[in-house]
């Protein structure tokens, strides 16, 4: 019998072909796990599934300098992992060349539950939000563009696009996705507070009448479990005449919103000093002794602050030690976060 | 020989689908030009102002295109974002379905709608890298035009005009629609004639618009005015 190479052919194309579009791309989808008692996450996890090759891919990303002109800056420069991923010591943020910008560094914890990003909210999606550090003058001072071809031109990144999203094509669109799924994963929600709410420990007697303090004073605006009700708030500090940061009323133009700045939320707290917008206070003793005794009045003042929380000297001591129950170690060091080695 | 005549056909097949694919679509030629002539950028122009300027870059969204045919029926284009830049030819030459060749007119938007706004992270045209996004406050900017002028107090004299904004009341997005005057042919020619900007722009006044507001809203409408199509 003749073999009928033209029907052997294209049995084999169809193997391939077939193979090709199916068997030789695999990726894990990690399963983004909320908690008991958290509300439900506000990123759209279906328009970015993450996944285990695009957690990694990111993570490189956000520990490379590559992102930054001069190849000098990474995210990690200003977001460290043991202080809840902010810039500690710094009062406002540094950047490319010694820059230094006009706020302090956000941390980066919980993020799939922010509507916005940035003290001031600016930012309306956490996808682009990697945009504004990038093309600061101040922190990265690069452009998506030029990232984009750098990227292009690394064999690594290459190939950890290839496994994360199958393609050879790098894009700013999947740069930026990347970017997302590994900060989107900076969940921290095992502190011994998370603990105690879960009635796996108990507070010292100290801690839990700073806890009961917190709730009658604090826990309006920084709201548990996320500790911040995603809102802006004037919480009373003097305006810092050399960098005149009117903060929200900048985006939104309306003088209703002078002076007001994100809620942050306060878990690590203990760390992720120093802390306010502009950086103004080193320990976690100033920043109640502010809400005690320094509050400035203007028109938009919180409502919330319009009586000063007069805490004593005692109340302040378990106040601060309540805070400090916040700390989620397993967080913090936590290696799957860390700058990337091979293996982990 | 059975594989000699399947050749045969695989190829007389893809020249019939290739073939369906030319006579499918309308070109619509973007003629980007300063009152007449073709737009060189750097080159001088004076606008009825008597403001001396050149123009470096003209970037602009264009999106959500529908074809209306006489019978009133329409083609309206998926996906449809097309960017727009003065520098690179090829993105003045927006191909189209067409399903039918009695054109009455062409509607379409100047900029970017609202949910692509907020949707974060966009592929293609919308890809953030394109440089027409804002990074400090979330937002595409639908139109880029930069130059340089006398008349401008500003640094190196340069005007920078970058029109955005997706929330009322200031949002910046622009939808027209312009009546065919030849509905026979495939080819269609969309002109953006930049003296009309100019002569109702004063650029000692107006030379530096980079948020959404007021302004931008203005500037926006005057852009929206100079599209005609041939």
């Amino acid at each position: 019998m003749k073999i009928n190479y033209f029907h052997i052919i294209i049995i084999l194309v169809s193997i391939f072909g077939l193979l090709g579009f199916t068997s030789w791309f695999f990726t894990t989808p990690i399963y983004f796990d909320v908690p008991k008692g958290f509300p439900k996450p506000v990123y759209d996890f279906k328009s970015n599934q993450v996944t285990e090759e695009g957690f990694q891919l990111g993570r490189n990303l956000f520990y490379d300098p590559i992102l930054s002109k001069d190849n000098t800056i990474s995210c990690a420069s200003c977001h460290l992992q043991q202080t809840g991923f902010t810039h500690v010591d710094h009062e406002l943020s540094h950047g490319i060349d010694g820059k230094i910008g006009t706020r302090n560094s956000l941390t980066l914890q919980n993020l799939a539950w922010n509507k916005n990003f940035m003290w001031d909210g600016g930012v309306n999606h956490l996808d682009v939000q990697a945009l504004a550090p990038i093309t600061s003058e101040v922190e990265m001072n690069e452009t998506l563009e030029n990232v984009v071809a750098k990227l292009q031109k690394s064999e690594k990144y290459n190939l950890l696009f290839l496994k994360a999203f199958n393609t050879n094509k790098i894009s700013g669109q999947l740069t930026l996705k990347a970017i997302s799924q590994f900060v989107i994963m900076l969940k921290t929600t095992n502190s011994k507070y998370d603990k105690v709410i879960r009635q796996e420990e108990v507070f010292t007697e100290m801690e839990q009448k700073g806890y009961k303090l917190f709730r009658q004073n604090c826990a309006s605006c920084h709201k548990e479990p996320l500790l911040t009700n995603n809102s802006f708030e004037n919480n009373g500090l003097p305006i810092d005449e050399t960098l005149n940061d009117f903060g929200r009323m900048k985006i939104t133009q309306n003088p209703n919103d002078s002076l007001k700045f994100k809620v942050p939320t306060l878990r690590n707290v203990q760390f992720t000093f120093p802390y306010m917008h502009d950086g103004r206070f080193k320990t976690l003793n100033e920043v109640v002794n502010h809400y005690s005794l320094n509050i400035k009045k203007s028109k938009t003042l919180s409502n919330k602050l319009k009586k000063p929380l007069a805490f004593n000297d005692n109340q302040r001591t378990e106040l601060v030690s309540f805070l400090k129950t916040l700390t989620d170690n397993d967080f913090l060091f936590n290696t799957r976060f860390s700058y990337p080695k091979e293996n982990n | 020989m059975p594989n000699k005549n399947l050749f045969f056909l695989l190829i007389l097949f893809q020249i019939s689908v290739f073939g369906q694919q030319i006579s499918d679509s309308l070109t619509l030629h973007l003629n980007i030009n300063f009152a007449g002539k073709p737009l060189n950028v750097s080159e001088k122009y004076i606008s009825n102002n008597q403001d001396t300027l050149s123009i470096d870059v003209v970037k602009f969204y264009l999106s959500s295109f529908e074809i209306i045919y006489n019978d009133n029926s329409k083609y309206t284009e998926k996906n449809s974002f097309h960017l727009i830049d003065i520098n690179k030819p090829e993105s003045l030459n927006i191909k189209l379905l067409n399903q039918k060749n009695n054109i009455k007119s062409l509607k379409f938007s100047i900029g970017i709608d609202s949910l692509n706004n907020v949707s974060g992270a966009q592929s293609g045209d919308l890809d953030l890298q394109n440089g027409m996004y804002w990074a400090w406050q979330s937002g595409y900017i639908n139109m880029k035009i930069e130059g340089k002028s006398k008349s401008c107090k500003s640094q190196k004299n340069k005007f920078q005009l970058h029109i955005g904004g997706y929330q009322e009341p200031n949002f910046a997005l622009r939808k027209i629609e312009l009546n065919s005057k030849n509905n026979g042919v495939n080819n269609l020619k969309l002109n953006i004639n930049l003296a009309k900007f100019f002569s109702k722009i004063y650029l000692n006044e107006t030379n530096s618009v980079m948020i959404p507001g007021q302004k931008a809203m203005k500037i926006a409408d005057l852009f929206s005015e100079i599209f005609e199509l041939e």
